[in-house]
C-alpha cells in the first residue's frame, strides 16, 4: 500500500468513524462521506493538497485516492454484510420448492451474493444498491410482511393468488429478501445509470430493457429460479408501465425506496408524523412518479399507520 | 465583552433568586397575619420586604438609566416588561413597605388625631391593597422561565399571562380605590362606624369614676376591638398586658383615637387578617392563572401553532427531513393545520420528486469535526 493511500485510508477512516454517522449501513456511510467530500470540496482541497496530505495533487486526484480508499474501506463491512444476509438471514430453501429439484442452498447463496459483489464494483450501482441493502439490514421484509399475512389483504392476495406463490410466509419473505439482494442486476446491463433507464430520477427501467437484463443475469445466475430473477429485475421496472409485474417485485421497489434514505434513529418532532407513515404517504402522492402499486402503498401505509412506524 | 456578559448574567440570575425569595416573602407576610404569628416574626418579614423593595426599585432604576443611555427607554418600557418592573418596585415602596418601616421607627402606623379614624382606615386599606403590586413580579419570573423550547410559544403565552394577571391586579386595586371614593359599605366602614361609637360612648362615660370604670368594662367585653383606653397618660383600661402588646401588636396592629385628653387605642388584627386572607385569595389566583397558562396553554399553543410551524420550517430548509405534520382531526379547520395540509400534500411530494436525482443531504457531519486532522 502507498503512503498515499495510507493517508487517504486513515482521513476516510477518521471521516467514518464520526459518531453522526454510526447508525447508518456501510452504503449510507459512503454516501454521506463522498456528499461531505463534494459539499466542502473548496475548504478541503488546499488542505489536502499540503504537505502532510497529498502534496501537488489537483482535487480531482485527491478525490480518487479518498474515494478509491473509502470504498476498500466500506466494502469490507459492506461484504461481510452481505455474507451475513445471504447465509443467514435469507433462508434460500425456497429455492429448492420454485425449481421443484434440490439445489444446494449454499450454492445458490454464494452464487447471488457473489454477483452482487461483482456489481457493486459499479459506483453508480452501490448507489441504487443502498436502499434495498438497508431494507435488508433493517429487516423491513419481516417488519412488513408478517403484517400482512396477520391483515391478508390485497398484498396478501397479490403474493398468494396472482403471482401464485404457494409457499409459508417466511418462504415469502426469504423470496422478497432475495429479490432485493439481487435488484442492482440491472447494472449487469446498464452503465452509468443511461442504459435502459425510462426515468432518470425514478431510477427505473424499461420493460424490454428488463427483459434484455433477465437474459443476460440467467447467464451469471444458473442456480437462481426464473421467478426469483424475473422479481429482482421487474423491482426496477415501474408498475404504471407493466401491470403484470411481480408482487414481490413491487413490494422490494417500495422497500428499496423507502430506505434509500432511511435513518434508524431519526428524531421525530413534536406533532409530526411517524418516518414511515410519512415516507408512504408522499410515496402515495408520487407512485406514479416512481411507478409504485398505489394499492401496496396504501396497505403499507395502514400498517405503519397502525404501528406507528 | 465576555466578561461583561458573564456580570450580567450572573445580575439576571441574581434577580431571579430574589424573585422567587420575593414571592415567598409576600406569601408569608400575609400568611403570618392570618396565622396570627408574633409581631417579631412579622417584624422581620416587614424590614425583608422592604429591603426587597428598595432592590427590585434600584433594579428597575438601573434597567432605566441603561435602556435610556442605549436609547431603547420606551423598547424597554413597554415591550420588555419595563412598566411591570416599575409597578412592582417604587409605588409598593411608597405606599406599602416604606409608610410600615416608618410607622414601626415612629412608634405605630396610625398616628391621627381624634375624628379621623375614617382616614386612618382608608389609609391603611390603600396601603394593604397595594401589596397586590407584589403579585405583578410573578410575571417577571414568568417571563424568565423558558418553559418551552418555541420563542413565539413562549412570548404569546408571556403576553397572555401579562394581560390577565394585570388586568386581576388593576382591576382589584380599582375596583378597592372606587369603593373606598364612593363609600360603598365594607369591613373598614362598619368598623370605622363603630369605632366612631366606641369613642363617643367611651367620653360620655366618665371612665375615671369607679362606675365609669365598671362601664368601661362592660363596654370592652361588648367591644372586642377596644385594647386601651388612657386619659392624661393614665390608663383606665387596657385587655392584655404590656408584655402581651410586645409581643404580639406591632405597629400595624392597632390605631387610635384622641378627644382632648382622652386616647383609646383600637385593635385592627382582625381588619388586617381580613385583608391578608384576601391577599392570600389574589396570590393563588395569579399564581392559579399563570401555572395554567404555563402548564395548560403553552403546550395546547405549542402543540396546535409553534410545532406544526417548526415541522414546515424543517421541511423547507433541511433536504433530508420528508416527516409530514400530523393533522388533529378537532383541530383540521385551523389556518395552521390547512396550511399543513398543503404542506403534507403538495409541497412533500414535490420536494420529493425534485429531490428524487439529487444526492442525499449530508448530515451531521462537518469540516469542524475533522479541524484536528485537518491541522495537523
Amino acid at each position: 500500500m502507498s503512503a498515499e493511500h495510507q493517508k487517504a485510508t486513515a482521513f476516510v477512516t477518521r471521516l467514518l468513524a464520526n459518531p453522526a454517522l454510526k447508525s447508518l449501513t456501510p452504503l449510507q456511510r459512503e454516501e454521506q462521506i463522498i456528499q461531505f467530500l463534494h459539499a466542502n470540496a473548496t475548504q478541503l482541497a488546499p488542505t489536502l493538497a499540503t504537505p502532510a496530505f497529498f502534496p501537488g495533487a489537483s482535487w480531482n486526484q485527491i478525490v480518487a485516492l479518498l474515494l478509491g480508499a473509502l470504498m476498500d474501506y466500506v466494502n469490507t463491512e459492506l461484504f461481510s454484510s452481505l455474507d451475513e444476509i445471504g447465509g443467514g438471514q435469507i433462508d434460500f430453501a425456497y429455492v429448492n420448492f420454485l425449481r421443484q429439484q434440490s439445489v444446494g442452498s449454499d450454492k445458490v447463496q454464494q452464487q447471488a451474493v457473489s454477483l452482487v459483489k461483482t456489481l457493486l464494483a459499479k459506483p453508480e450501482a452501490r448507489r441504487e444498491f443502498t436502499g434495498a441493502h438497508t431494507a435488508l439490514v433493517f429487516k423491513f421484509v419481516d417488519r412488513y410482511l408478517d403484517a400482512v399475512w396477520t391483515r391478508k389483504s390485497y398484498i396478501h392476495f397479490e403474493i398468494t393468488k396472482v403471482q401464485r406463490l404457494r409457499m409459508s410466509k417466511e418462504q415469502v419473505k426469504a423470496m422478497i429478501e432475495t429479490t432485493l439482494l439481487l435488484k442492482p442486476v440491472v447494472y449487469l446491463v446498464a452503465t452509468g445509470g443511461v442504459a435502459g433507464q425510462a426515468e432518470q430520477t425514478s431510477g427505473i427501467v424499461e420493460t424490454k430493457f428488463g427483459e434484455k437484463v433477465f437474459l443476460a443475469t440467467k447467464k451469471h445466475l444458473n442456480l437462481v429460479p426464473d421467478p426469483v430473477l424475473k422479481s429482482a429485475v421487474s423491482a426496477n421496472i415501474s408498475f404504471i408501465e407493466n401491470r403484470f409485474i411481480e408482487a414481490t417485485a413491487r413490494i422490494a421497489a417500495i422497500f428499496s425506496a423507502r430506505c434509500r434514505n432511511f435513518q434508524p434513529s431519526v428524531r421525530v418532532d413534536r406533532g409530526a408524523d411517524s418516518p414511515d407513515k410519512s415516507w408512504l404517504s408522499i410515496a402515495r402522492r408520487n407512485y406514479k412518479f416512481y411507478g409504485f402499486d398505489i394499492k401496496m402503498l396504501d396497505e403499507f401505509f395502514s400498517i405503519a399507520a397502525e404501528n406507528g412506524w | 465583552m465576555v466578561g461583561m456578559n458573564r456580570t450580567r448574567a450572573a445580575l439576571e440570575n441574581v434577580v431571579i433568586v430574589a424573585i422567587i425569595f420575593v414571592l415567598v416573602q409576600t406569601f408569608l407576610e400575609d400568611f403570618a397575619v392570618l396565622a396570627g404569628w408574633s409581631w417579631s416574626v412579622r417584624r422581620v418579614l416587614l424590614f425583608t420586604g422592604f429591603a426587597f423593595d428598595i432592590f427590585f426599585s434600584v433594579e428597575f432604576l438601573t434597567r432605566l438609566y441603561f435602556s435610556f443611555v442605549k436609547r431603547r427607554t420606551g423598547t424597554y418600557f413597554w415591550y420588555e416588561r419595563g412598566w411591570i418592573d416599575l409597578l412592582a418596585s417604587i409605588p409598593l415602596l411608597l405606599l406599602s413597605s416604606g409608610p410600615a418601616v416608618l410607622a414601626y421607627w415612629s412608634g405605630t402606623a396610625t398616628i391621627v388625631g381624634f375624628g379621623a379614624i375614617l382616614n386612618v382606615l382608608k389609609v391603611v386599606k390603600a396601603i394593604r391593597i397595594a401589596r397586590i403590586l407584589r403579585l405583578l413580579r410573578v410575571l417577571k419570573i414568568f417571563s424568565r422561565i423558558r418553559h418551552t423550547e418555541s420563542a413565539m410559544a413562549q412570548r404569546h403565552v408571556a403576553k397572555i399571562s401579562t394581560v390577565a394577571v394585570t388586568v386581576v391586579v388593576v382591576g382589584i386595586l380599582a375596583m378597592t380605590v372606587l369603593f373606598s371614593l364612593v363609600g360603598a359599605p365594607s369591613l373598614e366602614t362598619a368598623y370605622r362606624e363603630q369605632t366612631v361609637r366606641v369613642l363617643t360612648r367611651i367620653d360620655d362615660l366618665q371612665p375615671e369614676g369607679d362606675a365609669g370604670k365598671v362601664a368601661l368594662t362592660e363596654l370592652a367585653d361588648i367591644e372586642p376591638s377596644l385594647l386601651l383606653v388612657q386619659r392624661d397618660g393614665h390608663t383606665l383600661y387596657s385587655r392584655y398586658g404590656n408584655d402581651l402588646y410586645d409581643s404580639d401588636f406591632g405597629s400595624t396592629d392597632y390605631g387610635y383615637g384622641e378627644r382632648g385628653d382622652l386616647r383609646v387605642f383600637f385593635d385592627l388584627t382582625l381588619l388586617n387578617q381580613e385583608q391578608s386572607r384576601s391577599n392570600l385569595l389574589y396570590f393563588a389566583m395569579i399564581l392559579f392563572i399563570v401555572f395554567a397558562f404555563m402548564f395548560y396553554y403553552s403546550p395546547h399553543f405549542a402543540l396546535t401553532v409553534s410545532d406544526p410551524l417548526h415541522i414546515m420550517r424543517r421541511g423547507m430548509s433541511e433536504k433530508g427531513y420528508n416527516l409530514e405534520i400530523k393533522i388533529p382531526p378537532l383541530y383540521e379547520e385551523d389556518e395552521v393545520y390547512r396550511l399543513g395540509q398543503l404542506f403534507n400534500e403538495v409541497y412533500l411530494p414535490l420536494k420529493d420528486r425534485t429531490s428524487a436525482a439529487d444526492e442525499p443531504e449530508v448530515l451531521d457531519l462537518k469540516l469542524d469535526d475533522i479541524k484536528d486532522i485537518l491541522n495537523e
